[in-house]
């Protein structure tokens, strides 16, 4: 995908990251944590242009939950507020063991998509996010047994290699769909050189999908509007609509994004549209 | 055994569900760190948060009948 999508006038894939497993009200009271509140943040969002949300799942005071039947309760929340929208569920977890990664992908029906994390990455002082390659391919396993598609999570350069090795020892469904994650710590430098130095070392025919955190959020959005990539926004990955300012809510986010989208020429996909791009099964 | 330093306290906005506080930094704890609050997966407060690390010293073990010792 380069600049000569953005000048084709592709539709832009908008992802809804709604909760996330790293902060919760304690950062911004309107996160949903809740089945319920997630479900009608997913509603919420979809009005405003998502086509795909990307969920975490909570135990009842907000704290991380990993269970099928916890992410069941939310699917099913999603569906009753939601119309259509594509659902994708973490496989994400510091220090979680490899077994709890892959209780999300157990759900009925199971979630359209999934996450994988490609490599390592550090928290806070002490702690990794693992991600060894046997779990990524565990995990892809499971998800391809299941007919869930990948969402792969690049969280570093180094992590596209990973994209590569993957390629290699698994034969991946057309179009492969990579998060290009941009911002402090273990994340690839928030820079326009390195977004596209990601872009250009991405497998050929690989479609992307952009994703800065914190402050990086709105102009990295803007980036993979312009050259021809797909936009994740959310509650997840930043709190603040401006410097200073908490988002309302997740929707806040993605209209922001979609009127963006919309000025610099490419229109919102339907999920519909989103579906056919991805090669979703219908 | 969960770290000393944890309390559950509902949010001050109204949110009535008590939630992990931690009483060394004085704040709510995010969602993942009460993970380790807890020892949750196998993660140790003792040698996996740095906030407990920064404290313990100077918090528990001096003569606190209830302290536990790092």
């Amino acid at each position: 995908m380069t600049y000569e999508d953005y000048l084709a006038g592709d539709p832009v894939i908008l992802t809804a990251a709604l909760t996330g497993g790293v902060h919760g009200k304690e950062a911004n009271p309107n996160l949903p944590e809740t089945p319920e509140e997630i479900g009608r943040a997913a509603a919420e969002a979809e009005a405003a242009g998502a086509s795909v949300v990307h969920l975490h799942a909570r135990r009842p005071n907000g704290e991380r939950s990993f269970s099928t039947e916890r992410f069941q309760e939310i699917d099913d929340a999603v569906r009753r507020y939601a119309d259509d929208v594509i659902i994708q569920h973490s496989t994400g977890g510091t220090a979680a063991p490899d077994d709890h990664r892959a209780r999300p992908l157990r759900t009925d029906p199971a979630p359209e998509m999934a996450s994988l994390d490609m490599g390592p990455l550090n928290r806070y002082d002490r702690l990794t996010s693992e991600n060894t390659r046997g779990l990524v391919d565990d995990l892809y396993d499971e998800m391809r047994t299941r007919g869930i598609k990948p969402e792969l999570e690049v969280f570093n350069d180094g992590h596209l290699n990973e994209v590569h090795g993957l390629l290699e020892r698994r034969d991946l469904s057309a179009p492969v769909y990579a998060t290009l994650i941009f911002g402090p710590g273990t994340l690839t430098r928030p820079t326009p050189q390195n977004f596209l130095n990601s872009v250009a070392n991405l497998p050929p025919g690989a479609t992307f999908n952009t994703l800065g955190f914190g402050r990086h959020q709105l102009p990295f959005a803007t980036m993979g509007v312009l050259f021809g990539g797909h936009v994740r926004v959310g509650l997840e990955d930043n709190i603040y609509l401006r410097r200073g300012e908490l988002a309302e809510s997740n929707a806040q986010l993605v209209e922001r994004v979609a009127e963006i989208s919309e000025r610099l020429g490419r229109p919102v996909a339907t999920t519909d549209q989103a579906r056919e791009i991805l090669g979703l099964s219908a | 055994m969960t770290c000393p330093f944890s309390e559950y306290r509902p949010l001050p906005d109204g949110d009535g569900t008590p939630r992990a506080y931690c009483a060394a930094a004085e704040e709510f704890v995010q969602a993942m760190r009460a993970d380790i609050c807890n020892d949750r997966y196998g993660l140790d407060h003792a040698t996996d948060c740095e906030i407990y690390r920064a404290n313990a010293d100077g918090e528990v073990g001096n003569g606190n009948e209830s302290g536990d010792a790092p």
